[in-house]
């Protein structure tokens, strides 16, 4: 037996008594993974809703199972402990080459950033504490020498979702080779070796890769104690800033009861939107709706970099740019789309473009830069 | 920079509630009589949109299936979404996001058309016969959905927002945008229909090891995400509609996962596969992005529930007071959300949170959904810091800039829920501010 706290018991009570009233008529527990609520499902009712509880009671039997060679087809993530690793092999060389052609129209130079695309090399793993509020500090570099945890993400990432425009289309020898190149660009060691122009990266030494930042993030999720670490992330609201409190007169913010705070205004306002902002009701002007039989083409293999001038291709528009190409001549110009010309790969990088579809998308940008 | 001080809570605000609804009364009657008696020559001015025919009073009108799906009035052409190249990457829109016109949108749902859209390698159209759903890994009965035998389950309809987790990224150090379609319009809501996953799992047999879930897209990014099985057997679906009609390319045609009040990167759209394991999977966006990187120099990864949030929606930026008058009754409404939960209560403050009052909470009130909040003000002309406060059931209290600051920085992008500030101009103009140090 033990004695009743009084005090504990009255401010179990008034909790009751509050969660009670509240204004919404249903009750859950705070017992979910992210720190918050649950809710029943029970005698037909999910909070406001009505339900059919029947639903969790059955077993459906439905669809089919999937034959082998169609778990082989799309069970192809590659997971940290090396799951997934295709066949294949590249060196840092080969792969320096492959991502001046295919990546660098994009990513910049050597991985240094693009005009705007993610940057992937350069800065160092300290910058990670700074803040901009700090006079003289920059931006934290987050690359993936700097920050990316694992380097299964940046195999498994390039192969499905790079090149850009033309996702999956990478062979497993160019995936190693540019997957070496990149980690070669941002310093990253092997074995404890830094990795030269001859480094050959596979499935055999893949996880002897060392990413500088692998211990950067936290909760620790992994293992069987993963799930648990989360809870208890979440558990405390000063882990992640929810630490607000209703206070309802002559409030301060807790540390600053003898600071003034300040209203900041707008200093740099951020306008460049689109479409323009426009409040008015009223009829909207008629547009010509003609497109240009090459304006889809355009669309889909160009404008990633021809709508703004990525990497010094000529941007849509651009009279200038474009008249020094016409002045030599239409041939010439679809002999350099086809082959390809500065930072643009042969035929803008995809290959099933037949030379007519090209005529007509070279035709389309001709006349809309004039 | 304005010192906070300036401005002082309006007088009426300070006495209790029935008092100014009391006197609310007794004002605004007397105002009708002030306008009756001082404005002779408004009385006057004939409207002519009152004494003339009008255009579409005085002719047939359209076939009534003219458009066999309906559109907006054309007079709404502006109520869009929009976005800036500082959204995108180099003003590429194919990895970008856009934003919900909010100051114009009514209730707690979002029209389809309307919905915030973001994407990682352009919208996929999807031809919905070619559409496939694997289920595998640790579950004792791997299985191939159609979009047909997926429409065979008993279906649930379910009212949630969705919200990006940069929704207000650009505002850490400062405030950036004056609008408030650019400050919070990176979330939407919407009734859901489709699915329990619990109701698909139901007959799979998911081993007792597995404790992740990779979702995965078929879109040219893959999209992909890592999510805890807790969360899946407790209330994820798999949508096919939205509002009551099949779900848009935008959001995912023909299926995306719905995981109610987290990140809604984690809510997988063009879904066509869920592995389950005992181990995360560390998907590029799980950890290059959508991880929020501290002070320390460490970074929070897995950061799922939007946390408990709030906005006031008029006045605002686009809705300003500048045709009010003197003792004008006004509605200040607004919305607010937890992804944790379901509102509880919202405050209102008019001097940058020095002082408080409740709001009422409007229309319904649904875990994990936008929530109205109102309060009827009384005009006076005088400059005001207003603001909102939310708090949910799991008696999380938004934190003012101040706080969330401290513990966060600057540079963590995501997850940005502290409380705003309009600041309403003496003219009535209202702008975008913060309240901080």
């Amino acid at each position: 037996m033990f004695k009743y706290d009084r005090k504990l018991i009255t401010t179990g009570l008034v909790a009751i008594l509050i969660s009670s009233v509240s204004a919404f008529g249903y009750e859950g527990k705070k017992d979910a993974l992210d720190g918050g609520m649950t809710y029943p499902r029970v005698n037909g009712d999910y909070t406001a809703y009505k339900i059919n509880e029947n639903i969790d009671k059955v077993k459906i039997n439905n669809g089919r199972t999937p034959t082998a060679n169609e778990l082989k087809a799309w069970d192809r993530d590659i997971m940290p402990d090396g799951t997934g690793l295709p066949d294949g092999e590249g060196s840092v060389e080969d792969g320096d080459e492959l991502y001046e052609s295919l990546c660098a129209v994009c990513h910049g130079d050597f991985g240094a950033g693009g005009v705007g695309y993610p940057t992937l090399t350069g800065g160092d793993i300290s910058s990670l504490t700074n803040q901009r509020t700090v006079p003289g500090k920059d931006a934290p570099k987050r690359t993936i020498g700097t920050y990316w945890p694992q380097a299964s993400t940046l195999i498994w990432y390039t192969r499905d979702a790079m090149p850009y425009a033309h996702p999956k289309s990478l062979t497993n020898n160019e995936l190693y080779a540019i997957t070496a190149y990149l980690l070669a660009a941002n310093g990253i060691k092997v074995d404890g070796q830094e990795m030269d122009d001859e480094f050959v990266l596979s499935k055999e030494n893949f996880l002897k890769i060392e990413m500088p930042n692998k211990d950067g993030f936290y909760p620790d999720i992994d293992g069987k104690d993963g799930i648990e670490n989360v809870r208890k992330f979440f558990a405390d609201g000063k882990n992640y800033g929810a630490v607000g409190k209703r206070c309802m007169s002559n409030c301060k913010d807790p540390g600053m009861e003898d600071v003034e705070a300040t209203v900041m205004g707008i200093d740099y306002e951020l306008t460049d939107v689109k479409p323009p902002y426009n409040n008015t009701r009223n009829l909207p002007k008629v547009k010509k709706t003609n497109s240009h039989p090459g304006k889809e083409g355009y669309d889909k293999n160009c404008a990633v970099c021809h709508a703004t001038d990525t990497m010094g291709a000529p941007r849509l528009g651009d009279s200038e740019a474009w008249a020094k190409i016409t002045k030599q001549g239409l041939q010439k110009t679809m002999i350099h789309t086809i082959e390809g010309i500065g930072g643009m790969p042969p035929k803008g990088g995809n290959k099933d473009l037949t030379e007519w579809q090209i005529q007509l998308i070279l035709d389309y940008m001709i006349s809309n830069s004039k | 920079m304005t010192k906070i001080s300036k401005t002082s809570t309006p007088e009426t605000e300070q006495s209790s509630r029935r008092d100014f609804f009391r006197k609310t009364a007794a004002y605004s009657i007397s105002a009708i009589a002030a306008t009756t008696v001082l404005s002779p020559a408004k009385l006057l001015a004939d409207d002519e949109n009152i004494i003339h025919h009008t255009p579409w009073g005085t002719t047939l009108g359209d076939e009534l299936n003219k458009n066999p799906y309906g559109l907006p009035s054309p007079y709404e052409h502006n109520v869009v979404r929009r976005t800036a190249s500082l959204l995108s990457s180099a003003g590429d829109m194919h990895a970008a996001i856009s934003l919900s016109p909010l100051a114009e949108m009514d209730g707690i749902i979002t029209p389809n058309g309307l919905f915030f859209t973001r994407t990682h390698n352009g919208v996929a159209h999807i031809d919905p016969n070619k559409h496939r759903l694997m289920i595998h890994g640790m579950i004792d009965k791997p299985i191939v959905l159609t979009m047909d035998d997926i429409k065979k389950y008993p279906r649930e309809s379910v009212i949630h927002f969705l919200e990006c987790p940069s929704n207000g990224a650009a505002e850490w150090k400062a405030p950036q945008f004056n609008s408030l379609q650019f400050v919070k319009g990176m979330m939407s809501c919407t009734e859901w229909t489709g699915v329990r996953l619990k109701t698909i799992l139901a007959d799979l047999g998911v081993k007792p090891e597995a404790k992740w879930m990779l979702a995965e897209g078929g879109d040219g990014s893959e999209m992909s995400r890592t999510v805890p099985v807790e969360k899946v057997m407790d209330d994820a679906m798999i949508v096919y509609a939205m509002n009551g009609e099949a779900l848009r390319a935008e959001q995912g045609y023909p299926i995306r996962l719905l995981l109610p009040g987290w990140e809604a990167n984690l809510c997988v759209k063009w879904l066509k596969r869920l592995e389950f394991g005992d181990e995360p999977w560390y998907c590029k966006e799980e950890t290059s992005k959508y991880t929020t990187l501290m002070p320390s120099g460490k970074a929070i990864q897995h950061f799922y529930p939007l946390e408990v949030n709030s906005i006031i929606t008029s006045p605002c930026p686009e809705k300003p007071w500048t045709e009010l008058k003197k003792g004008d009754i006004v509605e200040i409404e607004g919305l607010a959300w937890s992804g944790k939960g379901t509102v509880k209560l919202v405050d209102i403050s008019f001097d940058g949170g020095k002082n408080w009052v409740e709001a009422n909470l409007k229309g319904l009130v649904l875990p994990k959904a936008w929530t109205r909040f109102s309060y009827i003000y009384k005009y006076d002309g005088k400059p005001l810091l207003l603001q909102s406060r939310a708090m949910d059931d799991a008696d999380d209290v938004q934190p003012t800039v101040n706080q969330e600051k401290a513990i966060i920085g600057v540079e963590g992008v995501y997850h940005r829920n502290a409380i705003c500030t309009w600041e309403v101009k003496e003219n009535g103009e209202v702008n975008n501010v913060q309240v901080r140090s």
